[in-house]
This record gives structure tokens, C-alpha cells and sequence, in this order.
């Protein structure tokens, strides 16, 4: 089939969130933009071996549901008291409850009601048991507090180590 | 999340990033990034689609082991809905009313102290 001269919409394109972030805190009046990260580098570790023998870890923005804390969803308003300050691992062979309520998602179109699309540790361990990778006895939790200092000096060398010490080859990140 | 995945690739642990915000985290500069073009939420694939679902991490590890350097990002085929409007929607002011404005903002403060009292509280600030 060939390509025909009638294009998609413009807007149907990747949304511009840094854009559309800055305009929209602009116009509630807050004129003081949150700056994101930004390297014009990237470090690159090829896989040392084979996938199938590499073992991965899970690494999440979600937090494990506190019933103490408030709506946490499905359609919870933003709950910045659902956030959480230091990292935390979870065992991998059993299922755990985790809930994005205390980050910026899309509430609109995003409903919320299945954990499987922010935190795909079960699907992880379908594919570690047909032999895909191994599964890490343990995922981790990464704090979103907008520190990106806390972020660079704390908790991503938190992760690392916890990583080594499960003699880890490789990790998944999914950000909500 | 961005960061994180950098100090693991430079410390020896490659990394894949599956993620919906493709500006931020291209901009920040990460090694592999499976880019999915869905609303904020939906990393891993579409809500009670476990095809969507596998087919995502499907993707992610064929990145993992094949991409050639660092930023590779590579877009999944998949789409959220037949047309694009949900794009138009997220924190887009264009689309609110002055009202609408005046309670996202008064939402956002408290929020804000929220966030300020549990920081402070967990010693992180």
C-alpha cells in the first residue's frame, strides 16, 4: 500500500510535556519553571550476555498502596501525601499492590484500573519462567520528589547498590 | 527515572526505559527508551490488554539487546485510539476555563504543602 497525500492531523504527534507543563503552571502563576533534566551525552553499557542468562530488575515510579494515606485511585485526584521519600524493594515472586495516584498522570484518559500497564511485574515473571531472562529476587521503587539532587546523590546510588547485590545485568525502568 | 537509569548504564547495568513522556526523557538522555505514544499511565501497554501488554515488553527487551548506542528510542506501532484528541487534553490551559483555572491552582497549593510537610517530615528536603 502506498503512502496517500492525505496527512495525519499535526497534533497527532508526541505531546510536548515540558511545553505544555511551563505554559500551564504559567497560567495558574507560577512563573518560577521547573528545570528538567538535561545531558547532551548518554552513557551506553552493552548486555555482557545473553538475554536469556542476564538477570533484570524492575525499577518503578509506583508506590505500594497505604491505606492510611488517602485516595490512591482508581480516579484518585493527585495525593502528594501517597508519595514516598526513600527507595524500596519488594520480593519479585509474589504480587504486590502499587498505585501511581501521587504522580502526574494523565486522569483524564488514564483510568487506572490496572497496574499492569505502570508496573508489569507479573508479565516480567511469565516471561522470566518461559526462560526469556531471569527475574531479580527483587524490584525497586524510585522516589519522584522533584529533588533531582536527592535523585543524583541518594537514591539512584541506592538502586545501584541494591541492583549489586542482587547481581544484576540489566534493569527496566518504567516512569509513570 | 531518567537519572536513575544513567548512573545504573554507567555503572555497568544496562538499562531500557519504557516510557509516554518522549520530550522528557529524550531530553534528559538515556540510553535505550522504548517510546509508547499513550497518555501518561500507560508505559507498559493499554488497560486490560494483555496482548498490548506482552507486545510492550516484547519490544523493550529486543531494544535492551539490540540497540546500538546510546538514545536509541525506538516507537512502538501501537495506538492508544483510532484518532489523536487525547493529546490535546493534558494540562492544556487552551482548553480550560478561567474557573477551571482558579481551582487547579488552589488544588496545586495545597498539594504543594502536602508534598512540603512529608518532605520535611522524612527529613529529604
Amino acid at each position: 500500500m502506498a503512502d496517500s497525500h492525505i496527512f495525519a492531523p499535526d497534533h497527532d504527534a508526541p505531546v510536548e510535556y515540558m511545553r505544555r507543563t511551563r505554559d500551564y503552571y504559567l497560567a495558574l502563576g507560577y512563573d518560577n519553571p521547573y528545570r528538567w533534566a538535561h545531558y547532551t551525552d548518554a552513557p551506553f553499557q552493552p548486555l555482557t550476555r545473553a538475554l536469556a542468562d542476564s538477570t533484570v530488575a524492575l525499577i518503578t515510579t509506583a508506590a505500594p498502596f497505604q491505606p492510611d494515606k488517602g485516595d490512591q485511585g482508581p480516579g484518585a485526584a493527585y495525593n502528594a501525601a501517597a508519595k514516598f521519600y526513600t527507595v524500596y524493594s519488594g520480593d519479585t515472586a509474589v504480587d504486590h499492590d502499587t498505585r501511581i495516584a501521587h504522580i502526574g498522570y494523565d486522569r483524564k484518559h488514564t483510568t487506572a484500573t490496572d497496574s499492569n500497564t505502570w508496573f508489569p511485574l507479573p508479565l516480567m515473571r511469565r516471561f522470566a519462567n518461559e526462560g526469556r531472562f531471569r527475574l531479580a529476587p527483587r524490584f525497586h521503587g524510585a522516589p519522584t520528589n522533584r529533588s533531582q539532587r536527592v535523585t543524583l546523590e541518594t537514591d539512584a546510588p541506592e538502586i545501584l547498590a541494591r541492583c549489586r547485590q542482587d547481581q544484576v545485568d540489566a534493569a527496566l525502568l518504567v516512569p509513570t | 527515572m531518567s537519572l536513575v537509569a544513567r548512573h545504573l548504564e554507567r555503572n555497568g547495568i544496562a538499562t531500557i526505559i519504557m516510557g509516554a513522556a518522549k520530550d522528557i526523557v529524550e531530553h534528559a538522555g538515556v540510553p535505550r527508551f522504548l517510546f509508547s505514544d499513550f497518555p501518561l499511565g500507560n508505559a507498559a501497554g493499554k488497560p486490560h490488554e494483555p496482548d498490548t501488554q506482552a507486545f510492550t515488553l516484547d519490544l523493550a527487551l529486543k531494544v535492551l539487546q539490540s540497540a546500538p548506542g546510546p538514545r536509541t528510542t525506538v516507537q512502538s506501532p501501537l495506538r492508544w485510539s483510532e484518532d489523536g484528541d487525547w493529546k490535546l487534553d493534558y494540562s492544556n490551559v487552551a482548553r480550560m476555563s478561567a474557573d477551571e483555572v482558579a481551582r487547579r491552582r488552589a488544588e496545586f497549593d495545597k498539594a504543594k504543602q502536602t508534598a512540603l510537610g512529608q518532605r520535611q517530615k522524612a527529613g529529604a528536603t
